[in-house]
């Protein structure tokens, strides 16, 4: 089906945007190291998922905007700090820590396949197709970020260590990436995010668990308490308010304006 | 993925050398014939040299040529906008990445120009020292800037060094899209508001005279074009390149509603501001074009500045070296863990 009840339209753009304000901001912090990256090959690598990222959060923009109205550049530039969906776990700085840029990009590709997965399944047939499109997508970058956190599980103590102290750092904030959504339930009932088989949460870790098994590291990830409030929800982390002050800058000088 | 080399080479121009007469001749007599010469040929000392030398510090403008734009990545002002700014930013560290291997087979090892490169032992292009205080400077670079590398470039890739002259070639097919997605830029900060056309304005003041000086010293002043010239590592001279440029640019700065002036800068790279509060500069009266030789004129900019920044106090010479030397350093560990030793930090120099 291409279209949708009104009653379904909020609950599913609140869906859409925790997705898409994700990757934007996953993104936008990625495309920081765009230029000074550890590598050169890794450096151009990094900055191709960064655009990837930002180029899926457009699209995921764009079907909102269908659905609710304004545009693409509004919702991405525009909205208040509190109106914002993302999960904490893409707003914190990394601090130019390799470490920390690669345990984020983890945690955040491998929930991106899950739930682009179900998405693929999703009776909305815009959104499927698309979907279908960036889980293709993020399946390559799961394959890079897996072989960097084996890289640096194997690679002498200090960068396990390090790595080890990035995964325990932000796994509190990983897990709340599951926090639901407003209308969370009316979403996956109406089959626009159909549930999976399996868990998503159980499938999401039992994936990382592989891959920090192979690269001797461990994992330390608990389901959120139901009644935890975070990003889904506009509650914003510490580092979120100059993120945003830093990439709305130009924008707020003249929304009006074509740039 | 290169396991880095940590021994030192030390290549230096020796113009004592006694060479086999008969390869050398034999080596002009192919260049001169427009051949090409490949990485395993022989090759006069100095030629190896000179080419070495001219691909690294075109490497490093890469590398370096990346922050200024680099920086507003996190700023730009639409999603299309982002995209574009990263994958421009991205190619500039690609062009990089294939130079320095161009270098590293001519006998220098990529770690060792990168740790150069932030020890400040070897330098990269002028422009990059100047400042990019506004959006609009990101869109007068990717037109003025690549666009002088366009221009640049277009005579290196007539050379006579196979693998430079194909980097260049293929360098050049992507700058040609920086240029198209500046101009487009400049376009849209032109037939925006007022507030845009003056940042749009006050970005090309700042960027028209390093444009200018992007080519390098007057002839008269400059060492290299020389042997450079007989060995068509150059083969442009620089007032040529320059006058080119002028030719092209100015003409199209007007088209687009834009004013060149002659301007006096202050420290930080900025037009000065005079004590009543105007800025200190002048509309450059001979930009006119001149039927009878088919150019057009113009003020030549302030070469004392040019040799000034150039020997390291610009406005942002620290700046853009600090930075490249944080990448450097930060990237250690990660280097460590998969290449094994390579990646010495600089401070091991
Ligand atoms: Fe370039
Ligand atoms: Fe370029």
């Amino acid at each position: 089906m291409d279209m949708i009840t009104d009653d379904l339209k909020t609950p599913f753009s609140q869906l859409l945007l925790s997705i898409a304000d994700d990757k934007l901001i996953q993104g936008h912090r990625a495309s920081d190291w765009t230029g000074v990256a550890p590598i050169l090959e890794e450096d151009i690598a990094f900055s191709a998922i960064a655009q990837e990222e930002i180029a899926h959060a457009a699209e995921l923009y764009r079907l909102v905007a269908d659905l609710t109205g304004g545009n693409a550049d509004a919702l991405a530039f525009g909205r208040a700090a509190e109106e914002y969906r993302c999960a904490s776990i893409v707003e914190l700085v990394d601090e130019f820590d390799w470490a920390t840029a690669i345990a984020r990009h983890f945690f955040c590709d491998h929930l991106d396949g899950l739930r682009f997965g179900r998405l693929a399944n999703s009776c909305f047939t815009p959104v499927a197709g698309l979907a279908a499109r960036i889980q293709a997508e993020e399946s390559v970058h799961i394959e890079h970020v897996d072989t960097w956190v084996q890289h640096l599980g194997h690679g002498g103590d200090d960068a396990r260590g390090r790595m080890q102290q990035a995964l325990d750092a932000l796994a509190p904030h990983a897990s709340m990436m599951f926090e639901a959504t407003q209308g969370g339930e009316l979403v996956e009932s109406a089959g626009l995010f159909p549930k999976a088989d399996a868990d998503m949460f159980d499938q999401w870790l039992t994936g990382l668990k592989k891959i920090t098994g192979q690269a001797g590291l461990t994992l330390n990830v608990t389901r959120p308490a139901p009644d935890a409030v975070g990003g889904r929800r506009g509650q914003r982390s510490g580092d979120f308010a100059e993120l945003l002050d830093e990439m709305s800058e130009v924008y707020r000088q003249e929304p009006e304006a074509a740039w | 993925m290169s396991a880095g080399v940590t021994t030192a080479v030390e290549l230096k121009m020796d113009w004592e050398i006694q060479e086999d007469p008969q390869r050398t001749a034999d080596f002009q007599a192919r260049i001169d014939a427009k051949g090409l010469i490949e990485v395993d040929d022989w090759m006069p000392h100095n030629y190896r040299v000179g080419m070495l030398r001219m691909c690294e510090h075109h490497a490093n403008s890469e590398i370096v040529g990346a922050l200024p734009e680099g920086e507003w990545i996190t700023r730009a002002p639409s999603l299309l906008r982002k995209l574009a700014l990263i994958a421009k930013v991205q190619d500039e560290v690609g062009h990089g990445q294939m130079l320095y291997h161009v270098c590293q087979d001519l006998g220098k090892p990529r770690d060792q120009m990168l740790r150069d490169l932030c020890t400040g032992k070897t330098k990269y292009h002028n422009v990059f020292n100047y400042p990019a205080p506004t959006w609009a400077d990101v869109a007068m670079i990717q037109w003025l800037v690549d666009g002088a590398a366009i221009l640049n470039q277009k005579s290196l890739a007539e050379g006579s060094y196979g693998p430079y002259v194909r980097t260049m070639k293929r360098i050049n097919m992507e700058e040609a899209f920086h240029f198209k997605s500046g101009e487009d830029m400049v376009l849209t900060l032109m037939s925006g508001t007022p507030r845009q056309k003056k940042m749009a304005q006050e970005a090309f003041d700042r960027w028209w005279a390093p444009c200018l000086m992007f080519f390098g010293p007057p002839d008269s002043d400059s060492t290299k074009t020389g042997p450079f010239m007989t060995w068509r590592i150059k083969t442009k001279t620089n007032d040529t390149l320059r006058q080119t440029y002028v030719d092209r640019f100015a003409p199209a700065a007007k088209a687009l509603g834009l004013i060149i002036h002659v301007a006096h800068k202050d420290k930080d790279g900025m037009v000065a501001i005079k004590p009543d509060g105007n800025p200190d500069m002048v509309v450059d009266e001979q930009i006119q074009f001149d039927e009878e030789s088919g150019h057009w004129g113009f003020t030549q900019p302030d070469w004392d500045e040019f040799f000034r920044v150039i020997k390291g106090n610009g406005p942002c010479n620290k700046q853009r070296v600090a930075l490249r030397r944080f990448s450097h350093e930060q990237g250690h560990w990660v280097r460590q863990a998969v290449m094994g030793s390579a990646g010495l930090p600089p401070s091991a120099n």
